[in-house]
């Protein structure tokens, strides 16, 4: 109620006097240090720290504070927060499906003519989709850092046990189900279709596949069939789940679960997909390159990646962060400094070497910074072969609602068996309106 | 004829200090005993001994001829006012006086019934609708004789009922306590620590202790036979002067040690030289109470109170002569402070 | 204005400046903020009653009307006879009744989102200990009484469940409160029950609960004031509204949602004006139902009046 009320105003208020006292602090020494705010897990940030270590060092009397975030939606938070109390962090990394609506809103300064200007940074020395993800009215609006995709992760070791053949470039969807078939097994080792646990016969000890039922799961899919997610992929105003080649995508996907190759709702409340596969748990996941640094520590068994399997043409989703800087930040030249750095080799090499990005440095991404020869995964060359395939989603600043709305219609069609019309139905009706204000603030 | 009230050898113990050593009391049916001493005595121990609110350590409790020592307080048949919070704030006057019979499972309209009749009784049928916060502290108190009466209890037990009310209302609520008793008879013990009170009010008085017995007898008893030193300072306002026997007055036959104790009331203050026999005293300080006057005197190395009237005070600072009668001593032994028979008072009897 | 109003202005003053600017004024930012399209970055822009006419269409926000008005029903008076039941369990001396208090009063010195991280670990559908101990002397999957274990994280009633059971273990304060109040009562009301022969029940009935009513109700609609907000840590934490669609999305999580994740913090701020609205509304209905039984008890008792 009215407490309600005055710790949303007081949190934004707070917030902001946080990041403004912050500033307050560091104006006074000789060299204004660069804020970059981050969101991650440990692992994310450690890495960030390295490479502001990393920049301090090789420039003397730079600076750098990291601000940090818990997650992306924190990071957003933080951004419109620090903006709004007119204490903007001079970078921040976000990434290109969030970044809609501070484009939109004029926060972002522009880093066109910079690059145009700048001896060490050139448009060619980036691949061009992640470049387009972040261009806005003909404006270069931030830079990316990198250029992810989905993959699916397998484990090599229950492959081999099973002797199930590893996926093969240009594999069908129904080459993962069929392969996913093979590997659900209970604890005997047996073939079993997994079910709800009230009907299960024997429980299942590993599930072929792991895959959130969410719309960037199944976008690249739709568009490997032929079809699209919305009208226009430049001004959506709605889903178009409804065509032929999105339903039969669907069709399939939403299935899973009656085919009996992927846990129940209950067993990922209970281990979710990332914690399942690292315990071995599960033969194949669907997920971008940012799980990497995790599964980086399994000693257990050996593990891959292999491109996603498609229906008619290759496809894929672009997943992609870049640095952006801020309109009203006070320290553009220091901050521009510092992205020259971070995105020149030794910079993007420092972050390669974590594992959890692709570089969107050319350079970098076919070195061995990159690929890793010795390190699992061996075949991280599929997340350059895919490439050329990806697209982006569609660009509307209510994105993030949207992803959202469709994730709550889709997890529980996926768990509970919704038929498919009432799935599309559901879907339109709980985007339409978003899309409506997305289109409303162009 | 079976007695209201038997205690026998009744022990309690609050923690680990005794509140009661070895009472042994028959009250009377029908009888208003008074238990009166000074705070930490034991009375209210006593009393919720009788009512076995407090267990008692050793000894028999019986009322009207039925051992109750075993019994909660609940099926004991007693009734209780206390000192304060006599009332249940939450509920009317009507409601109050009704809840023991709600209680024990009476209808609403036969318990309203006799509720009113009992507020009828003490006179507070007028306030019925009312709840304990509009109350006066005398109305609450009758308000709680009421509630405590409506039980038709074996024994009424009454805890300093009147300690929280002003002066006038005190005199004129333990005339009406005494009434409602006269009318109903109901075994009744009332504790106070105020002596005239006592004195007023009871068939008896159990003059208590340190948990025990001092004295027990009527008002007449208590004050003109006082059985120890203790109950003859307690009793009486102000108490008895007390003096060695060897002091500036000395009856006829009074062993030596002995301690000898007489009433300010008792002693006769007359102006220096009319008189030879008696003591020279001279005057301290002298409080008017209206009608009399208290004198206190200095004898020597010992000082005397008496209770003269007002209109033929010594002024302070007078040279007087103190006289008491024979039969106005009293002798206690100065160690154990038992009373001494002395020859005046066997005269007397 | 005599001396003795100056003085109590002159004491009040510092409260009611703190009042002002950290309470009324930033509600009245919000209030007003509730009628424009804010986001934050550029300029907000009022738009009348746009937001609210959306809410009024909005299925998170009518689903989280229910579930905080479900919350409410549910938690608010568990919550009381828990904390009552063990007041009066825990008001005397005894042995290990200090113990007893201490584990009462620890769970709420546990910060929330601690809190919150560690019944997402107790209610574990699968590992979890609740659902471990629930399946203690049943056989393939099932409780003792042959049921499923309840599904924590993925049932809607069984979520909504959960985050009330989260709720009852936070009631020291309640307790404390409750625990001092039937301290503060005189031993001779219970006296006075305990001659007339009165059962345990009836003093409950007729002695205990009518004193402590003042402090009861005060208690019950502070604690409905808390409750459209108490759920929202645990719903964030353990549940994120789930499961899907909305099944423990409260009011509170839908606030937090627009203003945080989705930068819409004008429409957050029309919710915020409904679950103010809501409050009122429940603290009034509350307080006519409560008003009469809670008038006496303490009153007679020499205390102040709680209630006018």
């Amino acid at each position: 109620m009215k407490r309600t009320a005055a710790l949303l105003s007081l949190l934004a208020t707070l917030t902001a006097a946080t990041v403004t006292a912050g500033c307050a602090d560091t104006a006074e020494q000789t060299a204004d240090p660069v804020s970059l705010l981050v969101a991650g897990t440990p692992d994310e940030l450690a890495a960030y720290r390295a490479l502001a270590a990393a920049y301090e060092q090789a420039t003397p009397g730079a600076r750098v504070t990291l601000i940090e975030a818990s997650t992306a939606k924190d990071l957003m938070t933080k951004v419109s927060t620090s903006i709004a109390g007119n204490s903007p962090p001079d970078l921040f990394l976000i990434n290109y499906r969030n970044y809609g609506q501070f484009a939109v809103k004029g926060a972002l300064a522009p880093v066109t003519a910079r690059l145009a200007a700048s001896a060490s940074l050139h448009e060619q020395d980036f691949y061009p989709q992640a470049m387009g993800a972040f261009r806005w009215q003909g404006e270069q609006m931030c830079l990316p850092q990198n250029i992810s995709s989905l993959a699916v992760y397998y484990n090599r070791t229950l492959f081999k046990q099973y002797e199930v053949a590893e996926p093969a470039a240009g594999w069908h969807w129904n080459d993962l189900v069929a392969t996913a078939q093979a590997l659900t097994r209970d604890a005997g080792g047996r073939t079993v279709r997994a079910g709800e646990p009230e009907t299960a016969g024997t429980p299942v000890a590993v599930h072929g596949l792991g895959i959130a039922p969410e719309l960037i799961r199944m976008a690249p899919l739709i568009w490997s069939n032929g079809g699209d997610i919305v009208d226009d992929p430049n001004a959506p105003t709605r889903l178009t789940l409804d065509t032929p080649q999105a339903r039969e995508v669907m069709q399939d996907f939403l299935e899973l679960p009656r085919i009996g190759v992927v846990p129940s709702d209950v067993e990922v409340e209970a281990q979710d997909y990332e914690a399942r596969f690292a315990a071995g748990k599960l033969a194949m996941f669907v997920s971008s390159r940012r799980v990497t640094t995790a599964f980086r520590a399994i000693t257990g068994f050996e593990w891959d990646v292999a491109p996603l399997p498609q229906y008619r043409a290759p496809a894929n989703i672009l997943h992609s962060d870049a640095y952006c800087m801020t309109r009203t930040s006070a320290n553009q030249d220091a901050a521009w400094r510092f992205l020259e750095y971070a995105l020149s080799d030794p910079g993007a090499t420092l972050m390669a070497k974590t594992g959890r990005t692709v570089p969107s440095r050319i350079s970098v991404a076919t070195s061995a910074a990159f690929l890793s020869p010795g390190t699992p995964p061996g075949r991280s060359q599929i997340f350059l072969d895919t490439i050329p395939a990806l697209r982006p989603v569609p660009t509307i600043a209510t994105w993030p609602e949207i992803e959202d709305a469709t994730g709550k219609v889709l997890e529980n069609a996926f768990f509970h068996g919704d038929p498919l019309d009432k799935v599309i139905r559901d879907l339109d009706a709980a985007t339409r309106t978003v899309f409506e204000r997305g289109a409303a603030s162009r | 004829m079976t007695a209201g009230l038997i205690l026998r050898g009744v022990h309690l113990t609050r923690g680990t200090i005794p509140a009661l050593r070895g009472i042994d009391l028959t009250v009377a049916r029908g009888e208003l005993l008074v238990v009166l001493g000074p705070s930490g005595a034991g009375k209210s121990s006593l009393l919720r001994a009788v009512a076995g609110l407090d267990r008692i350590t050793a000894g028999t409790v019986a009322i009207g001829g039925r051992d109750v020592t075993a019994l909660r307080p609940g099926q004991r048949n007693v009734s209780m006012v206390f000192q304060s919070y006599s009332l249940l704030p939450h509920l009317t006057v009507a409601d109050n006086i009704a809840f023991g019979h709600r209680i024990r499972g009476a209808d609403r309209r036969a318990a309203a019934d006799r509720a009113a009749a009992a507020a009828a009784s003490v006179g507070c049928a007028d306030l019925l609708a009312r709840r304990p916060h509009q109350l006066s502290g005398g109305e609450r108190q009758r308000v709680a004789l009421a509630r405590a009466l409506v039980r038709e209890p074996d024994v009424f037990l009454l805890d300093e009922p009147l300690a929280h009310l002003d002066a006038a209302l005190r005199t004129s609520m333990r005339t009406e306590i005494r009434a409602v008793h006269d009318r109903l008879g109901t075994t009744t013990v009332h504790v106070t620590h105020d002596q005239s009170e006592a004195m007023a009010l009871g068939d008896r008085i159990a003059v208590l202790r340190d948990g025990r017995i001092e004295q027990l007898g009527t008002p007449d008893e208590v004050w003109h036979r006082p059985r120890t030193r203790y109950v003859a300072s307690f009793v009486g306002a102000p108490g008895m002067n007390l003096l060695p026997a060897d002091g500036p007055l000395r009856p006829p036959g009074t062993a030596a040690g002995a301690e000898l104790g007489v009433r300010p009331e008792h002693v006769t203050v007359i102006a220096a030289g009319s008189t030879t026999d008696g003591a020279i005293g001279e005057v301290e300080r002298v409080e008017v109470l209206g009608e009399d006057a208290l004198v206190h005197l200095r004898l020597g190395a010992h000082a005397v109170v008496a209770r003269v009237p007002a209109r033929t005070r010594p002024a302070p600072g007078d040279r007087v002569t103190v006289h008491v009668a024979d039969e106005h001593l009293h002798a206690f032994d100065a160690i154990t402070g038992e009373r001494i028979p002395l020859p005046a008072e066997a005269a007397t009897r | 204005m005599n001396r003795d109003r100056r003085q109590l202005v002159l004491m009040l003053a510092p409260y009611l400046a703190g009042l002002a600017l950290l309470v009324l004024l930033p509600a009245t930012a919000t209030m007003t903020m509730a009628f424009t399209h804010t986001d934050l970055i550029a300029t907000s822009e009022f738009i009348g009653l746009d937001n609210f006419a959306e809410l009024a269409r909005d299925p998170a926000v009518h689903a989280a009307v229910g579930n905080s008005l479900s919350y409410l029903a549910y938690s608010v008076p568990l919550r009381l006879v828990l904390a009552v039941g063990l007041a009066l369990l825990l008001h005397r001396r005894t042995r290990g009744a200090g113990t007893a208090r201490a584990a009462v009063l620890l769970p709420g010195a546990v910060p929330e989102l601690a809190y919150g991280l560690m019944w997402l670990w107790l209610l574990n559908p699968l590992q979890g200990p609740v659902n471990q101990l629930l399946l203690l002397g049943g056989e393939n999957g099932r409780t003792m009484f042959g049921t499923l274990p309840p599904q924590w994280l993925t049932d809607p009633e069984d979520a909504r469940a959960g985050i009330v059971l989260m709720s009852l273990f936070t009631i020291g304060e309640t307790f404390v409160i409750v625990l001092t109040a039937r301290l503060a009562l005189p031993p001779e009301a219970y006296e006075i029950a305990e001659l007339e022969g009165a059962r345990a029940g009836q003093v409950l009935r007729r002695v205990t609960l009518p004193l402590l009513a003042p402090v009861l109700a005060v208690l019950v609609l502070r604690d409905t004031v808390a409750s459209l907000q108490a759920s929202f840590i645990p719903a964030l934490v353990v549940t994120n509204g789930g499961p899907p669609p909305y099944a423990t999305t409260y009011l509170s999580l839908v606030i937090y949602q627009e203003a945080f994740e989705y930068l819409r913090y004008g429409y957050a701020a029309a919710v915020a004006a409904l679950t103010l609205i809501l409050t009122v509304m429940a603290v009034l209905i509350q307080w006519r139902l409560l008003r009469r039984w809670a008038y006496h008890g303490l009153a007679g008792m020499g205390t102040h009046r709680l209630w006018g």
